[in-house]
């Protein structure tokens, strides 16, 4: 275990944030068994007092592990001088047999998170509290969600010893290694540039058709967030097997995690930030479509998914306008004409 | 949008003015947060300096020393030793080094003397390193005398002293040829301290090391990544306990602000009542609530921050200094040169607001469910 | 109109955050130019470690002590110097 400020934040982080969503379990289910709006029992009131701490409570608590993924991903890079070996975020990770799993839950607490915090949003601005019910069912499945997410990390962290010899990312994602990760270096980089520009150009034009027209059905904001949700593992593979080449000019250099180096001008940055917020937030417009029957939801959604929309319209045009522009820039060439 | 906006600055101007009827105790809680803030940043910010500094400095150190051990010690080379490694290949370049460590009664301080091996000190003079020139009162001309292990008075003449600017890294030093260094420890002819050793290949280090531990079991070989290595967690483990230790002043400090927040006065009670009378909402409440935790957490963080980056980078950290110096007498003056990075930023921001917003949530979210008829009955 | 106390508070945490920004400024401009006399000195004399702690011989140089040497003054004498408790033991084996 290495004692260490970053991880000693992420450590409690985690762990206090299963400590409060456990806390409010208890609570959530007295809800879902119990809530009752139009009754003005005492136990009813009691309840809807309880709504505001619990749901402050679970908002900062989730909002703090938005930001502990970034924390997490930075401290893994900037840990890799210690050990032997490890050259960037890969051979961190890899140390030991929890460092991945630990990135992939804290990714999916991450989007689980920004749609908790979404309906919440939605939820708080009506009258009635039309979402209570979902809110809290959905809250007891973040908790093991969560707690799995704080023992992956736990046991990774723990499992760190500094000096163990760890590959560095050239042996993980060159072509010959087995794995998913390996799979996705090994992807034929026309079919990754297909799928990458194929679902970017979807969720583009699905999110800008959304934007321009947000009045008919809802067809057309599922399809938004379903290619939001798309985009995101078409992009990384895109990231892995084609755009981190053009990046470092190099043929077989295939780490996700080395544009995120200074040496690399922190391309990665610029590259994840708009990437995650526009796939959180596309998801978000598919997920809000399926609360607009509600009466009285319905005048709030659409102003709210316009907005967001927006954003991730934005987000990923600025995604896919960097990307492009990191190819155009580039030295490399992958692809004969 | 613009509705939002201005929503939120009226929130915010209630907010002061709450904040202003009770100037004392939020002052207090504000500079002991402040305070609190400024010692983790100062610690992190040090710390972080020192091991960038080391990181770019000894890059270029020598690439292997060799060192001989007898019992677990640290021993003299003997003569014929240098023959036998000359026989490893990849060993670009060698050097035997003589130097060694010398207490000055006189100011009861430690010296590190040592022979350069390019630069030629002619016999009778010193080069010195900053500190110890301050200490002693040196500048280049003066004579110095030192008695030596075997009981003899040796003079020297101060030739230069070393630029101020290596502070860090030659504070102690005492730099003097070879022949005076032998005769003034008694030094054994034809022995040395250790070995320096440069490889053609950079990658042939580990395999280098691995064939002198082999062809010289008795020697110990330090790498020059290992040495970096060792400073790039130089006080990883201490920054960790400070924290740890710090856990229980910030505990302390989250119980402060608990407490704060939940002694609400009377008044304050009647306060919120009258506002739930006239039509505010428990979401109301704690938003304005919430930009009071925000306006005095992100001040104080600010302030401690700033007020950190000044006393490290500025204030050269004056207030580490009897701490790192110990009972040593020289201790180098030297200006970090300002480093920042995000994931520091941001631990930071998580070890100070984090436990604070925790512990005021609970004791808003009481005051701001009161009933307004219950408050104005009492 | 009179100046309103939000107005105020956020300038001063605009301020505060400027200020943030400049120190990041500040790290990038000393960055651009830092001092090459240290890095020679340290190449020509062959040094490997900072003189912050002058009071032991180990932790004078300590990447180049053993893990015996805060022990040397005899068997079971326990490391009594202040700095020793400041930095980890060296880490090579």
């Amino acid at each position: 275990m290495l004692f260490q400020p970053a991880i000693i934040a992420l450590l409690l982080a985690a762990g206090l944030g299963v400590a409060a969503l456990g806390g409010a379990a208890p609570f959530a289910w007295q809800i879902l068994r119990r809530w009752n709006l139009a009754s003005g029992s005492e136990g009813q009131l009691t309840m809807e007092r309880r709504t505001y701490l619990f749901s402050s409570l679970v908002a900062l608590v989730l909002g703090v592990q938005l930001a502990a993924l970034l924390l997490f991903v930075f401290n893994a890079d900037r840990m890799s001088e210690m050990f032997v070996g490890a050259m960037c975020a890969v051979g961190t990770l890899q140390v030991n047999a929890w460092g991945f799993p630990a990135l992939v839950a804290q990714i999916a607490v991450f989007f689980a998170a920004s749609q908790w915090l979404l309906i919440n949003h939605l939820d708080n601005q009506a009258r009635d509290y039309p979402l209570v019910r979902l809110k809290y069912a959905l809250l007891l499945l973040l908790v093991p969600l969560l707690a799995l997410s704080f023992g992956l990390q736990l046991a990774y962290f723990k499992g760190l010893r500094a000096d163990v010899i760890t590959s560095c990312c050239g042996s993980l994602f060159s072509g010959e290694s087995r794995g998913i990760s390996g799979e996705m270096a090994g992807a034929d980089p026309r079919l990754a540039m297909g799928l990458y520009f194929g679902s970017l150009g979807l969720a583009v034009a699905a999110l800008g058709s959304y934007v321009l027209r947000p009045a008919p059905g809802r067809g057309n904001g599922l399809l938004a967030g379903l290619a939001s949700g798309l985009v995101f593992p078409a992009a990384l593979t895109g990231i892995i097997s084609f755009l981190s080449l053009y990046i470092y000019e190099h043929p077989h250099h295939h780490c996700p995690f080395c544009i995120l180096k200074p040496e690399y001008g922190y391309r990665g940055y610029a590259l994840y930030l708009p990437l995650f917020l526009g796939c959180a937030a596309g998801l978000g417009v598919g997920v809000l479509q399926l609360f607009r029957r509600r009466p009285s939801l319905a005048a709030l959604v659409p102003p709210l998914a316009q907005r967001l929309a927006w954003v991730a319209l934005l987000a990923l045009v600025l995604f896919l306008g960097l990307s492009a522009g990191m190819v155009w820039q580039s030295n490399l060439i992958l692809l004969e004409h | 949008m613009t509705d939002w906006f201005h929503k939120q600055r009226y929130l915010i101007d209630f907010s002061l003015a709450a904040l202003g009827r009770r100037k004392v105790r939020n002052l207090g809680l504000l500079a002991a947060y402040s305070l609190l803030v400024f010692v983790l940043a100062s610690v992190m910010l040090f710390t972080q300096g020192l091991r960038q500094e080391a990181k770019r400095v000894l890059a270029e150190s020598p690439e292997v020393i060799l060192q001989r051990l007898v019992a677990g010690r640290q021993d003299l080379i003997p003569p014929g030793y240098l023959e036998q490694i000359g026989r490893i290949r990849g060993v670009q370049k060698m050097e035997a080094r003589l130097w060694g460590y010398y207490y000055d009664p006189v100011v009861k301080a430690n010296y590190t003397f040592m022979v350069p091996g390019e630069r030629q000190i002619p016999s009778g003079q010193l080069v010195v390193g900053p500190a110890l020139a301050r200490e002693r009162g040196l500048v280049a001309g003066n004579l110095i005398s030192f008695r030596s292990y075997s009981g003899r008075l040796f003079t020297f003449q101060v030739a230069e002293v070393l630029p101020q600017a290596s502070e860090l890294m030659s504070a102690d030093l005492v730099l003097l040829g070879a022949e005076d260094f032998r005769a003034f420890f008694d030094f054994p002819a034809g022995h040395y301290t250790d070995i320096t050793l440069s490889v053609a290949n950079p990658n042939e280090v580990r395999n280098v090391a691995a064939k002198l531990a082999a062809a010289l079991p008795d020697s110990r070989p330090i790498l020059r990544e290992e040495v970096q290595r060792t400073y790039a967690s130089l006080f990883d483990w201490r920054e960790g306990m400070v924290l740890t230790v710090l856990a229980g002043a910030l505990l302390a400090f989250a119980i402060l602000a608990w407490d704060k927040a939940s002694g609400l006065s009377a008044e304050e009670r009647r306060e919120i009542g009258i506002l739930k009378a006239i039509g505010w909402e428990t979401g109301d409440v704690l938003r304005m609530k919430f930009w009071e935790g925000v306006l005095i957490s992100l001040s104080a963080f600010l302030i401690g921050y700033l007020a950190a980056w000044v006393h490290v980078f500025h204030l050269d950290g004056a207030l580490f200094r009897p701490v790192l110096q110990g009972w040593a007498v020289l201790y180098p003056h030297f200006r970090l040169t300002p480093q920042v990075d995000g994931l520091q930023l941001a631990t930071l921001f998580f070890f100070t607001v984090f436990p604070y917003t925790a512990a005021v949530l609970v004791p808003i979210w009481r005051a701001a469910i009161t009933d307004p008829d219950a408050v104005m009955r009492t | 109109m009179s100046l309103r106390p939000s107005t105020l508070a956020l300038g001063g945490l605009a301020l505060g955050l400027a200020g943030l920004l400049a120190t990041w400024a500040e790290a990038g401009l000393q960055a651009q130019a830092p001092d090459p006399g240290t890095p020679a000195l340290v190449r020509e004399l062959g040094l490997t470690d900072p003189a912050l702690f002058t009071e032991a011989r180990y932790t004078r140089h300590l990447a180049l002590s053993d893990r015996h040497a805060p022990f040397q003054d005899h068997p079971l004498g326990f490391d009594h110097f202040p700095s020793a408790s400041l930095v980890a033991p060296p880490r090579h084996d």
